[in-house]
């Protein structure tokens, strides 16, 4: 499988009046073709921050860093504002987190869908129009014709994701960036809009980040997981050595505050206590270090880099390092 | 079951909106956000009400602790009906029932110290003051697992889980006995939701309270409760105890808003049938004739638009309210 997106070392930071925010702080991923990809991390662990980086929708205080970022081919990095703009919204669709937010309310729902494809596809209004009903159609809302003519106002929220889903998917993108895309909805919608984007992604093969911080989302959508922490990647690998052969504490400690639905006994739920670092002044050594059970001398100090634990199965931790498993023989992650 | 103490019997309760518009009136229209809710909460013992956004559960904690005046029905709380008292009648009922808010970030005063708002409710039932005061609020701060030196901050310097803690602590601090929780954790994130729910699970068993724990989380609803009721357009469709509902859920609601959690476990998630609903939650406005879920379920027949189902027992730890299920 070829890759559709490639990160190699991608730093940005916001200069702020406090100083230097390091919001991601050095992450390379790919995203293969047909692919979907899910990226768990708490607030302010930078996973928004990424995906906005790539599409260079930062505000002017942002500084985005990195070795290249390689779109179909394409080193964006190296490229100019104008040549982003064509690609945003194009071949890089995204859905955001919240749709009352992120659709203009001034503007038909029509007005919006159509946009992006007078802009891209040069389409006239009428060609514009009958596309903009097919997609309504596409993302399952009734009655498209006259619900064009309707103000974001009168949908919804689950038909308001709908609408930017079709938004998104409006110029055929070869990569959807979904951010939170179900996390403002009831779990009954929550559950429309994913069977949703899984038939659109079987249907025109197009690859998907999904951003959550909901492990049952992604479970339910992705192949593969990337788990960021402090502005770093801790752990990436398919979905059922994430899940099954958790190779990270921080990945384990998100497993264990989660209840199961499915189990019978009632178990005492497993917090991670503390909080995330401060971004402003990130710890020297391994981000997860103050909140870890397992931290050693040198978490404090020294910057775990990702270390191959099989296949495709990443984990940035000091406890898979050679000289650290003949020390601490017998100590392993529980995992689930 | 019998022999627990009941501390909140909740009767028909019924909670409607004027939603009237014009001068006189001419017809008078409601909003019917709780149309006739009966339950009962055992000392010591959590009720969970689950249900989605704009079913009326967050209105039923705020009827019970009097923020609104009832439409009609009664709140029994320990022998006395307090649905129909007063304000000045509620005070001393004020001190035994609180309630955690869901957004830590505006149910806090911006411009108090940690120190003033936890310490507000002593002043104002004139529990504790002066140096008396400080004590217990150094006291309350540390129970929540927050430090002395947090008591002179103002709450923008806390992160969510922090300032969650301190509507705890404030609830905690006229030592109530029973506590609305109306959606405490979903504004926060997972890591943080288990420190949350551990402080509730400790309190209980070490305070006795019982708590009225409002989400939609149905996973943290099974995790925390005892019994759990599941709420449609204002009305209760199910309620059972906690172990007979997840191993027995009758109702075709409960079933797929259980169906469609998505499920933390890659296996199980690929190997289960998920039940997806169709359309919205109809506006209560104007809700569907008979019952309400009819508009979305699978099984509807004719029955359904023309009678409203009650809730009727199964077992005895069981009620469902659904035609279907009577047949």
């Amino acid at each position: 499988m070829d890759n559709i997106l490639e990160v190699n070392n991608l730093k940005t930071s916001f200069i702020t009046g406090n100083g230097i925010v390091r919001a991601v702080r050095g992450i390379s991923l790919s995203i293969g073709r047909g692919e979907s990809v899910g990226v768990v991390g708490e607030s302010g662990c930078g996973k928004s921050v990424t995906m906005l980086s790539i599409m260079k929708l930062l505000d002017e205080n942002a500084v985005i860093n990195a070795d290249s970022i390689v779109f179909d081919g394409i080193d964006l990095m190296k490229k100019n504002p104008k040549y982003m703009r064509s690609m945003q919204g194009n071949k890089i669709g995204m859905v955001f987190q919240d749709p009352l937010t992120s659709l203009n309310p001034l503007f038909t729902i029509g007005n919006q869908i159509m946009e992006p494809l007078k802009i891209h596809k040069n389409m006239t209004k009428q060609e514009a129009k009958d596309k903009a009903i097919k997609l309504l159609e596409l993302v399952g809302i009734p009655s498209p014709e006259s619900r064009l003519k309707q103000y974001p106002h009168e949908f919804s929220g689950g038909m308001r994701q709908r609408v930017m889903i079709a938004i998104a998917m409006s110029c055929d993108p070869s990569l959807l960036i979904a951010d939170e895309p179900t996390t403002a909805l009831d779990v009954t919608i929550q559950a429309q809009i994913l069977e949703l984007m899984t038939g659109l992604k079987d249907k025109f093969n197009t690859s998907i980040i999904m951003i959550t911080h909901d492990l049952g989302v992604i479970s339910n959508m992705c192949s593969k997981v990337v788990v960021m922490y402090g502005g770093l990647i801790v752990e990436e690998g398919p979905i059922d050595d994430i899940f099954y052969k958790t190779s990270h504490p921080y990945t384990e400690g998100l497993l264990k505050s989660i209840p199961k639905v499915t189990s019978n006994k009632k178990e005492k739920l497993v917090p991670i206590n503390g909080s995330p670092p401060d971004l402003l002044n990130p710890p020297l050594g391994c981000p997860f270090a103050d909140r870890c059970d397992y931290a050693m001398k040198i978490c404090k100090n020294n910057l775990p880099s990702l270390i191959d634990v099989s296949d495709n199965h990443k984990s940035a931790c000091w406890m898979l390092h050679t000289k650290a498993r003949a020390l601490k023989e017998g100590v392993s992650l529980s995992g689930r | 079951m019998e022999d627990k103490k009941v501390v909140l019997d909740v009767k028909d309760l019924k909670m409607y909106f004027n939603t009237t518009r014009g001068w006189f009136g001419k017809s008078k229209k409601y909003l019917k956000a709780v149309d006739g809710i009966s339950f009962s909460i055992n000392k010591g013992e959590t009720y969970g009400l689950v249900g989605e956004s704009g079913c009326g559960k967050t209105t039923v904690g705020r009827t019970i602790l009097g923020l609104y005046e009832a439409t009609a029905g009664e709140v029994i709380y320990d022998g006395v009906d307090i649905a129909k008292k007063n304000d000045k009648e509620l005070f001393p009922y004020r001190k035994k029932m609180q309630m955690i808010f869901q957004d830590p970030m505006t149910s806090l005063d911006p411009i108090k110290t940690v120190g003033e708002i936890i310490g507000a409710p002593l002043t104002i039932h004139k529990i504790y003051s002066g140096k008396e005061k400080e004590e217990k609020v150094k006291e309350l701060i540390n129970l929540v697992g927050l430090k002395n030196d947090h008591i002179n901050r103002y709450p923008h310097e806390f992160s969510g889980g922090q300032r969650q803690r301190i509507g705890i602590a404030r609830a905690l601090a006229v030592e109530p006995e029973f506590i609305v929780c109306d959606e405490p954790i979903s504004s926060l994130d997972v890591s943080i939701q288990a420190q949350i729910m551990n402080i509730l699970e400790e309190f209980q068993e070490q305070f006795g309270f019982s708590y009225l724990f409002i989400s939609h989380d149905l996973s943290m609803i099974k995790h925390i409760s005892h019994k759990v009721g599941v709420m449609y357009l204002g009305n209760l469709v199910e309620q059972a105890t906690v172990d007979e509902l997840y191993n027995n859920m009758q109702h075709p609601y409960t079933k797929s808003l259980m169906s469609a959690i998505p499920i933390a476990d890659p296996i199980s998630s690929r190997n289960s049938h998920r039940i997806i609903l169709e359309g919205d939650v109809p506006s209560p406005l104007n809700p569907p004739s008979g019952c309400a879920f009819r508009t979305r379920c699978r099984y509807v027949e004719d029955i359904c638009s023309k009678e409203k189902p009650v809730l009727k027992s199964i077992n005895e730890n069981h009620m469902v309210a659904c035609h279907i299920i009577y047949n």
